[in-house]
């Protein structure tokens, strides 16, 4: 059966274009106007993927997806207004999956439901035990990473980072979370490490580190490893 | 109390010439006429009327003729006289005593009154003078003080008013040389606008004297003097000519006040007419560039509803793509008047950290990537570079909008340069081209609001709303940093940020 997404968001317009776009894409909808009625809906139809605008009427959304995820993993997309990366930030350390800025184009946002579907559907078997992007190639089981089919050195720490991003491939992890899944939670604060570890990691991976390719930042937000994979 | 000290030291002083005379007499009088003996008082008369005041030399005349009468004509000590021609001598000797010295006080008083007027006059203009380049109230206030205590001999000091309360704590002087208490005297005098304190009708027993400065239109304050104990010169502020000079004096510094004050009103009308006419000339560029895209947008739109059935297909398809364009245009314009707005109003807090400058520069490049198709881009960054302390969303904004710009106006499949280098403690950071260049001269204009190039290769849907600059400029400034167009060596143009380098703290 097709993915059923529901999409909770109070302007008449935007459901409007993207029942439209989503309707010829072959997903099943499912609207709610508010954050009440799609907490309601969430838990009663248990949708694929809920797609969240985060200005709505009667809560704020960042509610919504605290209550979603005190229950269940249901892969959350955030549509958020531009420059607002404090809200970005905080929907995705509260469990969010990704998020698009309004306004967006069709095709971006169709993009990020079918790499977010991917991804929930993925994360029962785990990444595979050797991952491939562009000319760099991870060993999951023997802890071995090579460039061009040689071997890399890289540090406990950089390998680390390294896991966590491909284990969140194509999602975005917010400093905080990069922070704490590698450093522990008492190092949430230090983002200067991880910028630092990251510009390690590209210049060990990367063709050019100015021009990266797969380690991504999101300004203001965190970090993005894009694989081929995660950027169908 | 002054007053009747001068008039015991001048009696003093008259009856000792007088004494003198007649003792020369006395001791003369056995071989001069006593005609001659007439000269030597008249001579102590002179000496008289050149020191003290006119009613003093008057009893002076008639004492040295009473005493002619007594030591020098015979029977000697007695009133009584031998020969009546003296009468004639008496009369003669008075007149002349009395015109002597009635005319030299008058002269010593002209010359006291000329000198006191020169005096005055050149008290009021030093005072102007040094009110005339005063453009504060309080700087001139402060100036008409000083010269005020140089002047009087005294100590000095003016009040202004707090929310239109005068108060003694907006004062000229460093202390205050009066007791507080005395600060509803103050008020009174700056409420009415008549004098009072010290030797006036209103509040006598006040150390010190109060005057309104009072210009054509109101009050501006209170200039309080008070006699200088240390100077010992008590009286000298409260002779008549001396208070009227005070109150002259007051009433010019209140006038210089009032020109300083509306000098500061004509100022402020032509800023608040120039800003408003600036506004009004934004408003109608803002309304312009706004309309344009809608403009397209709904008749493209408009067209697709009513006729879409019966266009072909490539029509179809050019005016969804003119919508989807124009959209973009209206986001990116809207986008940056917010930007902009924000950046003006103060309302944008800086969120800086240490980042690594690649990090910048290749997540601008990544957001530019579909733009940059076609084209070369080189990234020289040095080695080593240290981190720089930004707001890595705002400098990415920045990047991206030179990025956006050098796409617009430079030849698409010209190549692009990023180079970054630490020079002299700070960050350079040289985005570069090899398009037309900046028209010579138009360097700095490139960066004022709502400005557009005069390169005529550019149509006009290209164009943004001239504000991609401006918030480049404003961005790296609030970063302490400075951004600047300069030509390049065979063509093109680079735009050089310069941030310095700075502790965390």
């Amino acid at each position: 059966m097709k993915p059923l997404i529901l999409l909770i968001e109070d302007d008449a317009q935007i459901r409007r274009f993207l029942r439209a776009a989503l309707d010829s894409e072959g997903y099943r909808l499912q609207e709610a106007l508010t954050a009440e009625e799609g907490l309601v809906q969430a838990t009663s139809r248990l949708p694929d993927l809920i797609l969240l605008d985060l200005g709505l009427p009667d809560r704020d959304g960042l509610e919504v997806i605290r209550s979603v995820r005190q229950w269940g993993q249901i892969p959350i997309l955030v549509l958020s207004a531009r420059g607002q990366e404090k809200d970005k930030i905080a929907a995705l350390d509260l469990g969010a999956d990704d998020y698009v800025a309004k306004p967006f184009a069709v095709g971006e946002l169709l993009a990020r439901i079918r790499a977010a579907l991917r991804r929930s559907s993925a994360r029962a078997d785990g990444p595979g035990s050797v991952v491939r992007f562009g000319a760099v190639e991870v060993d999951l089981e023997k802890r071995v990473v090579r460039v061009d089919a040689q071997e890399v050195h890289l540090t406990p720490n950089e390998y680390k980072l390294l896991q966590v991003l491909i284990q969140h491939a194509g999602k975005v992890l917010t400093q905080r979370q990069l922070l704490n899944e590698v450093w522990g939670p008492h190092h949430t604060e230090q983002a200067q490490y991880l910028r630092v570890y990251i510009a390690q990691l590209r210049r060990k991976l990367e063709g050019n580190p100015a021009r990266p390719k797969y380690l991504q930042t999101e300004p203001g937000v965190g970090y993005r490893l894009v694989t081929e994979e995660s950027a169908q | 109390m002054a007053a009747s000290r001068t008039l015991t030291r001048e009696t003093i002083l008259a009856v000792a010439i007088v004494a003198t005379a007649t003792v020369a007499t006395v001791l003369l009088r056995d071989t001069l006429a006593p005609t001659n003996l007439a000269m030597i008082y008249l001579g102590g008369v002179v000496a008289v009327a050149m020191r003290c005041s006119r009613r003093i030399s008057v009893i002076s005349s008639f004492l040295s003729v009473a005493a002619f009468d007594f030591f020098c004509v015979p029977p000697y000590l007695t009133f009584a006289v031998s020969d009546y021609q003296y009468v004639l001598t008496f009369a003669g000797m008075l007149i002349v005593a009395l015109v002597i010295s009635t005319q030299t006080v008058r002269l010593r008083e002209h010359a006291a009154h000329a000198a006191a007027a020169q005096a005055r006059t050149e008290a009021l203009y030093r005072l102007s003078s040094r009110l005339a380049g005063e453009t504060r109230v309080f700087e001139a206030a402060r100036a008409a003080t000083a010269l005020a205590e140089e002047v009087f001999g005294a100590r000095a000091v003016m009040f202004l008013p707090e929310d239109g309360r005068l108060s003694f704590r907006r004062r000229t002087s460093d202390v205050l040389p009066v007791p507080p208490s005395e600060e509803s005297i103050a008020q009174w005098v700056f409420d009415n606008g008549h004098k009072a304190g010290l030797r006036t009708g209103t509040f006598p027993d006040a150390t010190a004297l109060y005057l309104p400065l009072r210009g054509a239109r109101e009050t501006f304050g209170v200039l309080a003097v008070l006699p200088d104990v240390a100077l010992n010169v008590e009286g000298r502020i409260f002779a008549p000519e001396q208070q009227h000079l005070l109150e002259v004096f007051a009433g010019q510094t209140a006038l210089a006040i009032e020109r300083t004050m509306s000098q500061r009103a004509a100022e402020e009308t032509r800023f608040h007419m120039q800003t408003e006419q600036m506004r009004s000339s934004l408003l109608s560029a803002v309304s312009h560039d706004l309309r344009t895209p809608l403009a397209s947008i709904t008749g493209a739109a408009s067209t697709l509803r009513s006729q879409g059935g019966r266009l072909p297909p490539e029509t179809r398809d050019e005016l969804l793509e003119s919508i989807s364009d124009e959209a973009d245009r209206l986001s990116r314009l809207v986008g940056n008047l917010l930007d902009m707005t924000r950046l003006e109003s103060g309302g944008v807090e800086l969120r800086r950290d240490f980042y690594p400058l690649e990090e910048i520069v290749g997540t601008a490049l990544q957001r530019m990537e579909s733009q940059l198709e076609g084209r070369t881009v080189i990234t020289e960054l040095a080695e080593n570079l240290p981190m720089v302390f930004v707001d890595d969303v705002l400098l990415g904004q920045v990047l991206w909008n030179l990025l956006e710009n050098i796409v617009k106006y430079t030849p698409s499949g010209t190549p692009i340069e990023l180079a970054a280098f630490e020079k002299d403690g700070a960050v350079i950071l040289e985005v570069r081209d090899r398009g037309p260049g900046v028209p010579a001269g138009e360097e700095e204009r490139i960066f004022e609001k709502f400005y557009r190039g005069q390169s005529g290769n550019v149509s006009d849907n290209v164009r943004g709303a001239g504000l991609g600059l401006p918030i480049c400029r404003a961005i790296i400034e609030a970063h302490r940093g400075t951004i600047q167009a300069l030509p390049r060596d065979g063509g093109g143009s680079i735009f050089l940020i310069r941030l310095p380098l700075e502790s965390r703290k």
